[in-house]
This record gives structure tokens, sequence and C-alpha cells, in this order.
């Protein structure tokens, strides 16, 4: 047994990095969120997001150390933080992460219908991801949209009124394509932070691609 | 009493999410009002409209804007808790969705009434199209001079509004989390009034701060534009005004719909089209962490803190779910189980083991190895954990399983006695066939 499986230390802890992989862009935006607090560290979270788009999607340790570095903080520090949230990706998802609402509402009108049928179509199971890499199956908590149950939330979108029998139609449709990905979330939630008129190029959401009518999908 | 739209007014304008359509529908005109009083007579306006924080506890809203000291040496902050998260409850997605602009408003007016530099809305990030709205009424109401420095020409009025999004935690919708998250650290509650002092004395940052719930910041801006008393007029003695109830489930229309205090339960059921796929077998009235409620104790509940709390549960943060006579309370109840063990942050122990000990025993009795005690080792669990937890989620997880227990004993009797669904084959929710080995109990 090593000395790190003793002590319970989850992963040693890395070298200064000797490249960091933020673009200009993204140091941008960062300084910019963080003159929104008081304190630096406050802008932790926002940062985090950037880094989870800036490495791909999830946060690695280097990542951690990115973000440690350029806000001022400990290494484990911002790993506290990027472990507690469970929209921090900590390892590689599919390139559409399908995170579906099993909560009461959505539980009762057939949300573990839709999580059998996907894991049987897709032949994975929850947690799991196809081995093409393009999805990667969740239950999700409440994604609190219970007036349109049932919901899967892909990416920056939430699909609606899903049942057994649309949900293939709607997968046939994500296939392949290059939206709803854990990096345009992330890419669109860093957006949100920074006012619209101080934005620069960086990701490629831009607000009217969001808007789609909240109803159903197909 | 019934349906009454006060905040949803203009929802169903078009392009009411701009500034220039919602000013032609009497936008920023409660703002115009507020910076022509007095400070202290802005929160005396909500203090005689008696309005209650929208967000679940029902806390007198005037007490926190009143709360915050005088002193300006040390900044003020105004926060916002958009971190919707109760199982239930859509309405603030859609107040930011289409209201963005109300919601913009109500937090200028309490910045004004609390002199606060600066202003956050803390989203939950899920929420990426509600925070995009908000996002363009921030922008739109810099560029008319709504926020910034010396705002409507009035000296010293400098009020900024930043948008913070969270990274999904239910535990951040508490509001000292909510603070700890805000502040860039992981989404822990924090010792409570008398222990610790309150937000609005030492909040964020440890300066003071007020936070309230998106409904009532809206609230509060139709409160400012039509006057306390008019408000004040509406709901019941001691619920004043309207609440915006979230129905979802077994319903023909869910949707949000705005009530007027007092409503009786059974007609809002009717205006929300009834109930399918069967007869009507219970309700959780105020989102998953209160109490069931019988088909027949339904028809004595009025839809305000006082006759919800009379009866057992609570009006909370309205997430309404209605359930037909298919559904299974106890698995129900085990799914809610399952959320709330998924959903403590884990730094109070109670709530922390508890949540999993309830969680195994409900899975225990739903995959037919229930024990002859386990209600009453359900109870004694229950008792363990409520109360004893820094924040409300450890409560919040015991009580939906007592009043279960409590409304519906014979279905966890069926249960044990039988290992099966007293509602038959066709039960919902369905057992979902793969759990997790690690969290199954072997029988005793």
């Amino acid at each position: 047994m090593s000395s790190s499986e003793i002590s319970g230390v989850r992963e040693p802890q890395p070298d200064p990095l000797k490249e960091y992989r933020f673009s200009e862009d993204a140091i941008a935006e960062m300084e910019e969120i963080a003159t929104h607090y008081p304190e630096r560290k406050a802008a932790c979270l926002p940062t985090l997001w950037i880094a989870q788009r800036e490495y791909g999607g999830y946060l690695t340790p280097p990542a951690i150390q990115e973000v440690a570095d350029r806000l001022g903080l400990s290494f484990s520090e911002v790993e506290g933080v990027a472990t507690f949230y469970t929209m921090y990706n900590l390892r590689k998802r599919g390139r559409h992460h399908l995170e579906v609402c099993t909560c009461l509402t959505c539980a009762v009108l057939g949300a573990y219908d839709i999580v059998h049928k996907l894991e049987h179509e897709l032949g994975i199971h929850l947690g799991g991801t196809t081995s093409d890499g393009e999805f990667t199956l969740s239950e999700a908590e409440c994604l609190d949209f219970c007036g349109a149950a049932t919901v899967m939330q892909v990416g920056d979108k939430y699909f609606t009124q899903l049942t057994e029998n649309n949900v293939m139609e709607l997968i046939d449709q994500l296939r392949g394509s290059p939206d709803y990905t854990p990096a345009k979330l992330a890419d669109a939630i860093v957006k949100i932070h920074v006012p619209l008129s101080s934005q620069t190029g960086g990701g490629s959401s831009k607000p009217e691609d969001l808007l789609l009518p909240a109803g159903p999908m197909l | 009493m019934g349906i009454l739209n006060l905040l949803f007014a203009n929802r169903d304008v078009l392009n009411i999410e701009d500034i220039d359509v919602y000013e032609k529908h009497g936008g920023y005109a409660g703002l115009r009002k507020a910076v022509g009083m007095e400070r202290q007579a802005v929160v005396d306006d909500v203090k005689l409209s008696g309005l209650r924080g929208r967000g679940g506890a029902g806390f007198p809203t005037w007490i926190k804007w009143n709360g915050l000291p005088k002193n300006y040496d040390i900044p003020h902050y105004v926060i916002c808790n958009a971190d919707e998260g109760e199982p239930g409850t859509y309405k603030d997605r859609e107040l930011m969705l289409k209201l963005a602009h109300t919601l913009v408003e109500g937090m200028i007016i309490a910045g004004y009434a609390t002199s606060s530099i600066a202003g956050y809305v803390y989203i939950r990030g899920e929420y990426v199209e509600p925070a995009w709205q908000v996002r363009k009424a921030i922008d739109q109401a810099y560029k008319k001079g709504y926020l910034g420095k010396n705002i409507l020409g009035i000296e010293g009025f400098n009020y900024d509004l930043h948008i913070h999004l969270g990274a999904g935690s239910y535990e951040c919708g508490e509001e000292s989390a909510l603070m700890s998250s805000l502040m860039g650290e992981r989404g822990n509650p924090r010792l409570k009034f008398p222990h610790a002092p309150l937000p609005t004395v030492s909040g964020v940052w440890q300066s003071p701060t007020l936070i309230n719930n998106v409904e009532t910041y809206c609230a509060a801006t139709w409160i400012l534009a039509n006057g306390g008393e008019a408000y004040s007029k509406l709901g019941t003695e001691r619920s004043k005004g309207t609440k915006i109830i979230s129905v979802s489930g077994h319903v023909h229309k869910p949707a949000n719909y705005e009530i007027e205090m007092g409503t009786p339960l059974m007609e809002l059921l009717e205006t929300a089209g009834g109930i399918k796929g069967g007869k009507l077998k219970a309700v959780i009235p105020g989102g998953s962490s209160v109490q069931i409620m019988t088909a027949e104790q339904c028809t004595k509940i009025n839809l305000d803190y006082e006759s919800c709390a009379a009866n057992g549960t609570l009006l909370g943060s309205g997430g309404f779910m209605a359930f037909n006579d298919r559904t299974d309370i106890v698995l129900l109840m085990k799914r809610t189980a399952e959320f709330y063990m998924h959903e403590s942050c884990g730094k109070c122990t109670p709530c922390r083991e508890g949540t999993r000990w309830i969680f195994k025993i409900m899975d225990r009795i739903t995959s037919g190895n229930g024990q002859t005690d386990d209600v009453a080792l359900l109870l004694d669990v229950c008792s363990q954990i409520d109360g004893r937890s820094y924040c409300g989620l450890g409560d919040a997880a015991a009580w939906p399983i007592v009043g279960a227990i409590k409304a519906f004993p014979e279905e966890f009797d069926y249960w044990i006695k039988y290992k099966r669904s007293p509602v038959g084959k066709n039960a919902v929710p369905p057992t979902p066939e793969v759990v997790n080995p690690l969290l199954t109990l072997t029988p005793a």
C-alpha cells in the first residue's frame, strides 16, 4: 500500500505548471469578473467555469492548479470547491451529457422509462459513456422545470416534455451535433457573468442562440 | 380569491423582456416613485404591505430591510436568491425568463432603501436561459441610467448589479451557504442567529447583507408602484398579497398560477385542469420539503401560511405537486430520500449520516426486505435529524418522511408485510432496475 493510500490523499499535488492554457480572452474575462467582487477569491467559481471551457469540458488537476495560481489560492482550496459542486466535471464526459431529471414530478411522469429506454438503446448504464464518446447518461436531481416534465438537460439547453417515444428522435438530432456540449455550457455561463458591452470574442455562444422556445423541442 | 395576476400582469405582453416595452407598461415607475421618497419611507411602505419572504420561510420582508445598520462605514450588499432548487418549484424560472426587468427594478429599489453599493443575483448554474435574460435586462438598465453612478440624477446613489452563477448545489439555496458560495467557497452553511449575527448585520464579506427571493423583489416592485396599502388589502389577515404557485404532477394544465393568498387548494387544482389518469390521491403543497397531504386533508386547506401550518404542512416555496391514485407513496418518499441524500452538503453529521440511513431503510422496504420495526426506525432516525443541523436541509429531509408515515401508514405496512406495492404493477414511480449495490442493506 502506497503512502498516499494510507493518508487518504486523493491525488498527489501536481507540480507547478510550466504551461498555462487560458487564452488572452479568457484572462480578460477572468479579470473583468474579478472586479465584480471586493475579494479576488470570490471569482473562484466563475474562473473554474472558464477553466472547464478552456480545458475541453472537464477539470483536470492542472486546470485546478491554473485557477489556483491565477487567483492566488492554494490548490486544495480550489480543489475543495471543484469537488463540491456537481456541475464541475472531474473527468471527461461524452460530447453530449444527457442529464435526465428523475426527481419527484418527472419520476411519476415516466422519467425512469426514459432512462431505461436510453440505457437500452445506447447500451450504457447510468453514469456510463458510449464507446464512441458521443453520449454520457446521468440522472439529475430536480432541474426545476416540473411544469414541462419530463425534462432532460443537455449542455446549456433543457429539452422538455420528453416521452419514451420521442426521446430517441432527439438523440438522433443530437448525434454529431456540435451544440449543447459541456464546453458550450461552460462558455455560456462565463459569458453571462460579463456585461455584453465588455465581451470579447472567446467562445461562440450568443444569447440569441440559446433563446429557443421553452416548449417541447421536437 | 382565486387567480389574481399582479406580478404576472404583463407576463404575456409581447417582448416584455425589452426595456422600452417594459417601460411602456409601467416599468420602472416603482423605482422612480421610490427614489422620490425618503429611504426609511420605502421600508415603511414594504412594512405596510405585509409582504413576507416568498422563498419558503415566510419571514416578514420589512424586518430584513429595516435590519441593516445605518452605519455606512462598511459597504452594504443586496443579494437575490435565484438558486431555485426545490423539487416542484419553477416560479423564479418564469419570472426571470419573462420579467427580468421586474426583478432588476426590485433589486434597485432594495439597494436604494438600504443604501447598498452593489447587488448580486445568484442564479443556479442550470438556468442558462433565464440567466441570459437577467444579463440582458441588467445591461439595458445600465444604458438607461437605472444602474451605475448617480442613478436617476440622485447625487451619491451609486449601485451596480452583478450576476453570479452557481454550479449545481441545492444547498446553496440556503442563505448562509449561498453567501459562502458567492465568496468562492464550498457551499456549506454557517451557524445561525442567535449563535451568530444575522446576515443583515454580518453577511457576505462580513458586511451587512440583504437576501431575498426573486419573487419577493418582484413583489416589492409592485408594492412601490401601487402602494403598500393596496397590497395589504389582498390575501388573508396574516398572509398578504399573492403567491405564485408552480403546479405540476398529474394535472392537465401544469403551469405557474398566481393566486391570492387564502385560495382553497381544491380551487387551484380545478383551475389547473384537475387530476389526470385517475382520482386525486395526495398533494405536496409547497415543494418536496413539506409534508404530503391526503385527498381528504386537501379539501380543508387554503393556500396561505397559516392554513397550511394548521393542517400540518407548509406553503413553502409554492411547489405544488398533485398525484393520482396510481402513485405509490412509499416509492415516492424513497425518491425524496434519495434527493436529500445526494444534496446534503456533508457539514453536519446528523444530516450527512441521517439522510443516508433514511434512504437505506426506504430502499430496504421497497426492495422487499422490510423489517417489522422499520417504520419505528425511520421515525427514530428522522427525530435524530430534525432540528440538529446548521441549516434547514436536515429538517427538510425528515419532514416529508414523517409526514408520509402519518398520512399513509397503511402503505408502509403493506410494503413491509407483502413486499410489493399496494398500488399494483403500474405504480409510479417505478422502481429503478439499477440500484447502487453499495447502498443496499442486506436484511438482518
